[in-house]
């Protein structure tokens, strides 16, 4: 079976933590939110630094419900090894 | 026999009823493993919480049994180490929180991770133990506050959790001091998930094994939605419940549900053949 590669455009995609469109999209809940910085003491994580990555790769089946959810277009999807259309 | 019950239980029928598992001192030694593990932020790891990365799924794929075994190897020695979880039924649960103080309600940063789930409906996780005094200064491990709750309430709380189908696991912070009770699900929870879909121990089973009595199942198939390990299945021929014992992680949430008590919890050391299933 193929793993998908799964890229998202951090610039474009803001606050997935208020957006998760398409974490709750996904049919087999692939996706997932990290943070691009490490908790410090006295300080919430700002939301500008979540970022949205793929965790369950082997449950991806190319549906692209999260390509075509995201309103700023800034995830893709592809499955002939890293080449994105 | 339990590994943990052998190393950390000193005298006490389990090792998560032993009050000294819930001591400050163990809770020192975290810091410094986490920090020399250099725990800090992955993105890959969604919430900080995967053991294992795309690198080990790759592997699997392309059956490199080697690769896998290395990896597992590894990512379950660290967790062990530092953090892991054991389930417990909803009874032991009830023993525990008569243990420990303090008691609090926080915000699942499993479900965080999975579902981007708002703090207010996310209220599903118990902190415990003197780690919590230290709430305020780590508010981004605690988003969404702190609600500190007394022992009968703690108990009210994991009744509600229970009902609505989670799983009751027991967390290290630094092996053996215990200071959560994770209420998981999968595939949402990370314990869950890293155990069931890549056999990464993160998670062991606990100290019952689920055993329908044929006599009594009435086959309202109640159960059968409550099973979180794909251990319990509805048999069509018999029109009962059927577990597979070598599955189960001996929760009990399937017994909770059964009006005709068909299912009891049976001890793992009594069966022979799962009783070092872990």
């Amino acid at each position: 079976m193929a793993l998908p590669t799964i890229l998202v455009d951090d610039e474009k995609c803001h606050d997935p933590l208020s957006c998760r469109k398409c974490l709750l999209v996904c049919p087999t809940r692939v996706l997932g939110l990290g943070t691009s910085v490490g908790p410090e003491k006295f300080k919430q994580i700002d939301p500008a630094f979540f970022v949205v990555r793929g965790v369950r790769f082997q449950f991806c089946t190319g549906c692209d419900k999260c390509v075509e959810v995201c309103p700023t277009h800034a995830i893709q999807i592809s499955f002939d090894g890293g080449k994105v259309a | 026999m339990c590994v943990w019950c052998e190393r950390y239980s000193q005298g006490h029928e389990r090792w998560y009823l032993n009050p000294a598992n819930y001591a400050r001192r163990l809770y020192k030694v975290r810091k410094e493993e986490v920090e020399s593990a250099g725990a800090e932020a992955n993105p890959q790891a969604a919430g900080g919480m995967a053991t294992v990365g795309r690198d080990y799924i790759e592997a699997m794929q392309a059956n490199d049994h080697e690769t896998v075994e290395r990896l597992r190897t590894a990512a379950e020695q660290r967790s062990w180490a530092v953090h892991f979880g054991q389930v417990v039924t909803i009874e032991e649960i009830h023993q525990i929180l008569e243990i420990i103080y303090p008691i609090s309600l926080i915000t699942c940063a499993c479900r965080r991770s999975m579902r981007g789930l708002p703090d207010e409906e996310n209220f599903t996780c118990v902190g415990m133990g003197p780690g919590m005094y230290k709430w305020e200064r780590w508010p981004e491990t605690y988003r969404g506050g702190v609600h500190f709750l007394t022992p009968d309430e703690g108990k009210e709380v994991i009744d509600v959790l229970n009902r609505r189908g989670l799983v009751h696991c027991m967390y290290t912070f630094g092996t053996p001091y215990l200071g959560g009770i994770c209420n998981c699900d999968y595939p949402d929870c990370a314990g869950i998930r890293t155990a069931q879909d890549l056999g990464v121990k993160t998670l062991w089973k606990g100290h019952y094994v689920a055993d329908v009595d044929s006599d009594r199942c009435n086959g309202c198939a109640l159960c059968a939605r409550r099973c979180q390990f794909d251990a319990l299945s509805f048999s069509p021929s018999t029109q009962m419940a059927y577990i597979d014992p070598l599955k189960c992680f001996g929760c009990g949430l399937c017994r909770n549900v059964c009006k005709p008590n068909a299912i009891a919890m049976v001890e793992r050391a009594s069966l022979p053949a799962v009783a070092e299933v872990w």
